[in-house]
């Protein structure tokens, strides 16, 4: 990043590479699976550009990309209220990973609408933790909670997904 | 590069290249706040440099006139560090010490104006106006437009140094480095002016520096519709 503010082009394509799948996948996740994904990732990494000189090196480069496109996401929903509804609405959620630790308890589609189910505090700091591997303290810089919260809400969001998808073990059963 | 489409990365690629000047890192947001320090100190002096120490200060003695003014001083430098703290999308603090911060300054201005009522009440306001012959409604609209206009000088000052502030809600963000300015005018402000009536206080001091938060949330709100919207970009 600090080459980047330099003004070296490849230092960009370096940062672009290795961080835009993931900004991508957490893009559409915010987005609800949408295809605005894409304008997304692409306001962002413009807006990373516009804004680089704000980037100051204490920070680590991935959440302070990632806190941008939450940001970026939000700006373009413009409310709160509207932020809400994408995450109540949503259906058609993205495809993720498996989380290593619900790997064993269900199916991909039986971990993806379990998810579906948690609330969107819970499943985004769950997300960031086990699926971008974000700290606590990073998922709390940008999410404007205290890591305590984060780490609760993660934890609180494991559970929520364990006992549904033991609901679905048992279905099965 | 990614799974995203060619095309389109072909497009930011264009657009980054043709702009790729050199840029100077922003300051941590600790630094960033102690640099909003001189620039308010001087602005918040001018008045008590014209007008000179308020008449009770002797009555209130140097706690409460220096020390309360200090500590205001340092409240308002704090809100900027929490504003500089809101614009910076991996350095965001927790909800509840923003507003924890917003209420304390809140009730350390309402605190330190009762306090000084209650030492040195309306004496030295009939005092001065009585000499000079000033209706009191005149010396709240002083102070309230003129306490207003060095806040609103303050605020256009601190939004040039916010001009790269990424917050998710820029209105808080404005609306903090607002109350920072009306918090730091109001602490020099309150050492000349020889008031100490509620009504002065409250009313016009009081208003001067939700005048401010209102002027730093709407700037902070233009500035984060300006960076939504971009310079003429590849996108949309």
């Amino acid at each position: 990043m600090i080459r980047y503010q330099a003004g070296s082009l490849e230092a960009f394509q370096e940062i672009y590479t290795e961080l835009a799948p993931g900004v991508r996948r957490y893009l559409s996740y915010l987005a609800g699976g949408s295809q605005r994904s894409d304008d997304l990732l692409q306001e962002t990494f413009l807006q990373m550009h516009r804004s680089r000189a704000a980037y100051n090196p204490v920070y680590a480069v991935k959440p302070w990309v990632f806190g941008l496109a939450r940001n970026v996401f939000l700006m373009n929903r413009r409310s709160a209220r509207r932020w809400a509804e994408v995450h109540e609405s949503r259906e058609q959620l993205p495809e993720f990973p498996i989380l290593p630790d619900a790997d064993s308890l269900g199916s991909r589609d039986e971990l993806r609408r379990s998810i579906a189910r948690l609330s969107p505090e819970q499943a985004e700091a769950l997300l960031l933790h086990h699926e971008w591997g974000f700290s606590f303290e990073e998922i709390a810089g940008m999410l404007g909670i205290s890591a305590a919260a984060a780490r609760a809400r993660a934890s609180r969001g494991m559970a929520d997904l364990r006992a549904a998808l033991n609901g679905f073990q048992r279905a099965r059963a | 590069m990614s799974d995203h489409s060619p095309q389109a990365l072909e497009q930011l690629m264009r657009v980054i290249a043709h702009d790729l000047k050199a840029v100077k890192p922003s300051p941590r947001p600790f630094r960033l706040a102690l640099q909003t320090a001189p620039i308010a100190l001087l602005i918040s002096s001018v008045v008590l440099v014209s007008l000179g120490v308020r008449g009770d200060s002797g009555i209130l003695g140097p706690l409460l006139t220096w020390g309360a003014s200090a500590a205001q001083f340092a409240l308002a430098i704090m809100l900027i560090w929490i504003a500089a703290h809101e614009g910076t999308p991996a350095g965001r603090l927790p909800r509840g010490t923003v507003y924890s911060a917003l209420a304390a300054t809140f009730l350390v201005v309402v605190g330190i104006t009762v306090s000084t009522f209650s030492i040195s009440p309306v004496g030295s306001t009939l005092r001065f106006a009585g000499a000079m012959r000033i209706p009191l409604w005149v010396m709240d609209l002083v102070c309230g437009v003129g306490s207003t206009v060095a806040g609103g000088i303050l605020v256009f000052l601190f939004s040039r140094l916010f001009r790269n502030s990424l917050a998710i809600r820029p209105a808080v963000a404005g609306a903090l480095y607002g109350a920072g300015a009306g918090t730091a005018i109001n602490a020099g402000w309150r050492i000349a002016c020889p008031y100490s009536t509620l009504r002065h206080s409250l009313g016009a001091h009081g208003a001067a520096i939700i005048a401010t938060v209102i002027l730093g949330a709407l700037i902070g709100r233009f500035l984060g519709s300006r960076r939504s919207r971009g310079p003429a970009g590849i996108h949309r």
